[in-house]
């Protein structure tokens, strides 16, 4: 079985994102760069279920220009056996990157097709969903366990008011939560070796894949700021600085 | 009614053993009171108060000093700088800040963060630690490879004498010539001259992305080579080393698995500048050379902020984790380049004289500043522990005056490395220092039996 997992280049989940002084977008000019985290636990996942036997190939892809190419090494260094950039530029919605996946699938014929439950810079958690539903087959998201036999995965799935186990029939898309393992450092030696493994490039126009162009960002704007604290000097100040607030 | 009035002070027994220690914990906690100045002209008043009625003063910060500069175990009144905590002044153009002693130096490297700037001075109790105590310990730490002590950031100083002079020591100013810079020694000065009100630091630009490479040497020979190969081809801010033996102490405490396989002698955090894929590159062909040569037999590198914070808190956690052992500190430094000689000498004796202890490494290697930490076997008491690392001491310092080192490489002297001076100074100076101090504190108020 293959397992092909998706990952996208977001800004580093610690950097403080700063908007366009324009409010075109985010700045993402010299900022720190990584794999987004649910995909990166989608990764390990996959490399968990090749390592104990139950997969025998890691396919990477991710959707961008050439830059995305050093999240794919990165995932290659991890254990991926081999990648695939889907060259596009722009803006890349759900709809695309799910069209763009279900091209690939027809292609690799994966068994499982693992994707973080969001992206962490448009929190969109639609791509594995859509990609579900163009594939016809059925999926598994929010997942904190996986489990694998005869043909099926079983999978806990994290939901408002805890866990919910689910069986579902392979193929099938699965999504990772937070809390589905924690990723692995990358050896130097791996990215050594990584740079000889396979990375096939192919363009959205190769796969005959429609761009979607549903949504359109119309502006961004950053959170209002936090007023600032005030100390206290006594237990008293402090009741009646709550109490001239109304909250107490 | 406290004769403090009306500066606020504490009596309590729980206060007094809370502010009477430091980090140490050798010396038990006695003064007399805590008081709680809130402006340079309170600290004035306390000193005429401190001359009039006899009262030794105990310039007090965040109390994380390591060698006992801050106990006060003789009825002495600890004066705290905690509740002058202002900051006075930030400046975009110099770039620099003034605030008042008490600021935590946490909160100074947030607000110049939040100001797009940088204080790059850091370590792993600058969160606790005070802008004045830092100054007065001149604290090192992390990133001195690169940024220098906490001397370098230093711009103008207010100080209270032992006379109840207000002194401007520089002003702010990056150029004057004008005589001794009695700035100067003021930083580092433990508190025997005078207490640190204000300070204008200087502040700097942020480095651009930092990476993180966690690397194990092949053996102890092997450290020198590495450091001046990556000191060569990348842009370095820190280069931290620990041994074996701290992996299994930090796993312990915070239940984190070690990334590598944990197998070599000696490891290294080494961060650097990292804006963009040819650094990463660069990083990956120097290791893949000194791993042909033999020099590294293992190493990750942060592939994301989260990583670099977890591989930095196998170096950073590491005093935390050995805390419970109450280990016997000595922070020694020696010329760089003698580093490994120096420790191969050390580790020697060590395991000749006291077989049944054991120590663990870490450092600065790249200031070549080592702490050594000999920890307390279970069975052995604080008191008769301590005991043995004073005899121990004496051969270990000894070694440190053959390789012309210093027995205190950032931690300061304060009680603990008082009979000690002598190895790194001379007669002449230990003289010089008293008269210096004289005339700073004629009455001898600040911080008796301190430092010499
Ligand atoms: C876990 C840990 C790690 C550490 N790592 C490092 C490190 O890497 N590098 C390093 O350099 N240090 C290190 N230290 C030591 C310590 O944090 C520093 O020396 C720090 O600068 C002390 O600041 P403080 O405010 O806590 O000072 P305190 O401990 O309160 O006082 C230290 C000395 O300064 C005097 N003093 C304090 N405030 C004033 C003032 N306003 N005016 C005059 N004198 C004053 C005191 O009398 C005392 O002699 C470490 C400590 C801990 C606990």
């Amino acid at each position: 079985m293959k397992i092909l997992v998706t990952l996208k280049r977001v800004v580093d989940y610690n950097v403080r994102v700063r908007v366009k002084s324009d409010g075109s977008g985010v700045e993402t000019d010299g900022v720190k760069m990584s794999i987004n985290p649910f995909d990166e636990i989608a990764l390990e996942e996959a490399l968990r279920i090749k390592e104990r036997g139950e997969a025998e190939e890691v396919i990477v892809a991710s959707i961008g220009g050439d830059e995305v190419q050093q999240q794919l090494r990165t995932g290659l260094a991890m254990g991926a056996d081999r990648a695939i950039q889907v060259s596009a530029d722009g803006d890349v919605q759900p709809l695309t990157a799910a069209r763009t996946f279900l091209k690939l699938v027809e292609k690799e014929e994966p068994g499982i097709v693992f994707l973080g439950k969001q992206a962490i810079d448009d929190d969109a958690n639609q791509t594995g969903q859509m990609l579900a539903a163009l594939w016809d087959r059925p999926q598994a998201t929010f997942a904190s366990k996986v489990e694998l036999a005869d043909g099926k995965a079983t999978v806990a799935r994290e939901v408002d008011s805890g866990l919910e186990t689910i069986e579902v029939d392979l193929p099938a898309v699965l999504t990772s939560d937070l809390r589905l393992n924690e990723p692995r450092f990358v050896k130097l030696p791996e990215i050594m070796k990584a740079k000889r493994k396979p990375l096939e490039t192919l363009s959205l126009e190769d796969l005959g894949v429609e761009r979607a162009g549903g949504i359109e960002a119309v502006s961004y704007e950053p959170p209002p700021q936090r007023g600032g604290g005030k100390v206290v000097e006594s237990v008293d100040e402090l009741v009646s600085e709550l109490k001239s607030k109304g909250l107490l | 009614m406290s004769r403090f009035d009306p500066i606020e002070s504490l009596t309590d027994d729980e206060s007094l053993a809370h502010y009477g220690r430091d980090w140490t914990r050798f010396w038990p906690a006695r003064p007399e009171a805590v008081v709680f100045p809130r402006s340079t002209e309170e600290v004035v008043d306390l000193v005429r108060l401190a001359r009039r009625d006899g009262l030794k003063l105990v310039p007090s910060g965040g109390r994380t000093g390591l060698s006992g500069g801050a106990v006060a175990s003789s009825g002495e009144v600890v004066v705290s700088l905690e509740k002058m905590r202002e900051l006075v002044e930030l400046d975009t153009t110099e770039p620099g800040l003034r605030a008042q002693a008490g600021l935590p130096v946490g909160e100074l490297q947030r607000r110049a963060t939040e100001a797009g700037l940088y204080y790059p001075v850091d370590w792993a109790a600058a969160a606790s630690s005070q802008l004045g105590g830092s100054i007065a310990t001149n604290a090192g730490g992390i990133r001195v490879l690169r940024y220098g002590m906490t001397r370098d950031w230093v711009q103008g100083l207010t100080v209270v004498t032992g006379t109840g002079e207000v002194l401007e020591l520089n002003r702010g100013l990056v150029k004057n010539n004008t005589g001794l810079d009695l700035r100067h020694l003021m930083i580092g000065s433990e508190g025997v001259l005078g207490i640190i009100t204000e300070a204008t630091m200087a502040l700097t630009r942020p480095p651009p992305e930092q990476s993180v490479l966690l690397i194990g040497f092949a053996g102890l020979s092997s450290i020198m080579p590495v450091f001046t190969e990556l000191r060569a081809g990348l842009t370095l801010s820190a280069f931290e080393f620990f041994d074996r033996r701290s992996i299994e102490y930090v796993a312990g405490a915070t239940g984190e698995d070690f990334p590598l396989d944990g197998e070599c002698p000696y490891y290294a955090v080494v961060e650097f500048d990292d804006p963009g894929q040819a650094s990463q590159e660069r990083a990956l062909e120097l290791f893949e050379r000194l791993a042909e040569a033999g020099h590294l037999a293992d190493g990750t590198i942060s592939q994301s902020l989260t990583q670099a914070k977890e591989l930095w808190r196998w170096r950073e956690a590491i005093s935390e984790s050995i805390s419970p052992m109450t280990p016997y500190k000595n922070d020694l430094s020696v010329r760089v380049s003698r580093v490994p000689e120096f420790l191969d000498a050390l580790d020697r004796l060590v395991s000749e004289h006291y077989p049944e202890f054991e120590v663990v490494w870490f450092g600065h290697i790249g200031d070549g500043n080592l702490h050594m930490n000999v920890l307390r076997p279970e069975d052995w008491s604080i008191g008769n522990f301590h005991a043995a690392g004073r005899e121990l001491s004496p051969r270990v310092f000894e070694l440190v005056r053959q390789f012309e080192g210093s027995v205190s490489a950032e931690h300061g002297v304060g009680l603990l490395k008082r009979e000690d001076l002598h190895y790194t100074r001379s007669k002449a100076e230990i003289e010089l220092m008293r008269q210096i101090k004289a005339a700073f504190d004629p009455e001898g108020i600040f911080n008796p039996g301190k430092v010499f």
